[in-house]
């Protein structure tokens, strides 16, 4: 798929959103968008899932059959979850038999199982994003597009969301991600866009760069802010410590990148050493690293 | 296409929403049949013509009750026309439920009578053009409702202001010696048609008013949501 020279605007006098996007992603290909709050990450994916239509430009070679993950799922529906999904598998063009299979396999592999017959509205936020994420793979997706689906899921959740990305990649499809938490620090091979003033540019990775780690201090209820947004600019948060007599307001003169297997994990959840382990080789840009206070 | 129209229909029906065009429906018959009895093809015109904004309004209320963020899911899932379409799809279906129970109104209610002159129509003839009336607001009533969603205007008031003006228009326009009879679908016309001289050539020729006139507003509702997909 290709955006070409994509420009979009939500009203006609409106500033451009997104201004001469130029991109492609090929399939097998999984590309993470990145930005800060409100530079039309969103809008990109949207665009890109063919729920926005560009004011200029085009979008080529989409695949026929899109999955599209919002941000926040519409859990304001007066159906049951077995009834919700079997319908979107109706309209995405399964038979009832395959429905009803495609239904009871992703509830299962999702751990909607027990929530079945509970209507939607009735869902806590992180359960409606399960939903969310069921109805974009009842049918094997060429083009998945998640925003922000790490979004109020538990932390087993967390986990399959890169293997359900796996399966689709395997199968040649195409995956784009938006993510503010970091956790795409899960997706290590993951292409890396960039988005900033409307434009985009790609992050490319290159072993050979220097790499410099940059401390900072942060007031400790400032913590998990500042370390998501710095994750969502495209650094790579290697620890957060709370030894307050190291956290000099200035910054050190830049140093190698110690070895991955240093690296300390930013937060305490189980997993995480591994995955920012992972992600080091693939580092291109300094790394920075928070010294106070606690994680999330 | 008809699994989504079929979800959306599922969605109205449960949230109850489909209760309130229904009733309003209802009393407005209810009114309309109080007074006596008629001849069918009369009766019949005359409540195609009331229940223009009445079937409008419910084809708003069922496009409005699916949530946006679903109704792009929608889209992404069966693209940009086949959603439009399922849409008014459902709108029709809907607007046909409510015709049937229109027809079969005034039957139970004892609001028509048979032939009792001469010069009046029979029962058949009577009941097929009323059929004929009530089809003919259909699609006009389904357009002006998707043109007053919340997909095509926006805010809820832009949507009230959209049918009222569609709803009103329909017979200000409508009158015998309107200056601008084209701006509105001919339901007051065909009222007229049922209750004197029904030609062939004028139930033709309205019919296609009818459908152009749909056509033209089902064209600005496809306008307003063109930056979608």
């Amino acid at each position: 798929m290709r955006l070409e020279n994509v420009w979009l605007r939500y009203h006609r006098r409106g500033p451009w959103v997104l201004q001469g996007i130029d991109v492609r992603i090929g399939p097998g290909e999984a590309a993470i968008v990145l930005g800060r709050n409100g530079v039309g990450k969103s809008t990109l994916l949207q665009v890109a899932a063919g729920v926005l239509r560009p004011g200029r430009g085009r979008v080529t070679d989409r695949p026929a059959r899109v999955g599209w993950v919002p941000e926040r799922f519409p859990a304001d529906q007066p159906f049951t979850v077995t009834r919700y999904l079997t319908g979107m598998a109706r309209v995405a063009g399964l038979g009832r038999a395959a429905a009803d299979e495609a239904v009871t396999f992703w509830t299962d592999r999702l751990g909607l199982s027990g929530f079945r017959s509970v209507r939607l509205p009735e869902l806590s936020k992180g359960t409606a994003q399960k939903v969310g994420l069921a109805q974009a793979m009842l049918r094997p997706p060429g083009l998945l597009v998640l925003d922000e689906p790490w979004e109020g899921l538990d932390a087993t959740t967390r986990e399959l969301v890169p293997e359900l990305i796996a399966d689709v990649l395997a199968a040649d499809g195409s995956v784009l991600i938006s993510d503010h938490r970091g956790e795409t620090v899960r997706l290590p091979a993951a292409r890396r866009w960039l988005v900033a003033d409307g434009s985009l540019s790609e992050e490319t990775s290159s072993t050979d760069e220097t790499i410099a780690v940059v401390e900072v201090a942060v007031p400790a209820a400032r913590v998990a802010g500042t370390v998501a947004r710095l994750r969502a600019e495209g650094h790579q948060v290697l620890r957060v410590r709370s030894d307050a007599s190291t956290a000099a307001p200035q910054a050190r003169p830049a140093e190698p990148l110690r070895s991955a297997g240093a690296a300390r994990p930013a937060e305490p959840s189980p997993g995480a050493a591994g995955e920012l382990a992972a992600v080091q080789p693939e580092a291109a840009d300094p790394v920075v690293e928070p010294t106070a206070g606690e994680t999330r | 296409m008809s699994a989504l129209a079929r979800m959306r229909l599922a969605g109205l029906l449960r949230t109850g929403r489909a209760l309130a065009p229904l009733l309003a429906g209802l009393i407005t018959l209810g009114t309309l049949y109080g007074g006596g009895r008629a001849q069918p093809a009369e009766a019949y015109g005359v409540s195609a013509v009331v229940l223009f904004p009445v079937l409008a309004w419910q084809t708003k209320i069922l496009l409005d009750v699916e949530p946006d963020v679903q109704r792009r899911l929608a889209q992404v899932t069966v693209g940009v026309a086949r959603e439009r379409l399922s849409g008014l799809l459902a709108a029709a279906v809907a607007a046909l439920v409510t015709v049937a129970v229109a027809l079969l109104f005034p039957w139970l209610v004892g609001g028509v009578s048979g032939p009792v002159g001469p010069g009046d129509r029979s029962i058949p003839v009577g009941l097929a053009l009323g059929l004929w009336a009530h089809l003919l607001v259909v699609p006009a009533a389904v357009a002006l409702g998707a043109l007053a969603s919340r997909a095509s205007v926006g805010g809820a008031g832009y949507g009230v202001a959209v049918l009222t003006l569609g709803g009103v228009g329909a017979v200000v326009f409508g009158l015998t010696g309107s200056v601008a009879p084209w701006l509105a679908p001919p339901i007051m016309a065909a009222a007229r048609t049922t209750a004197g001289d029904a030609a062939a050539l004028t139930l033709l020729g309205l019919t296609g008013w009818a459908l152009a006139w749909s056509a033209a507003v089902v064209g600005g509702y496809l306008w307003r949501r063109r930056a979608e997909g």
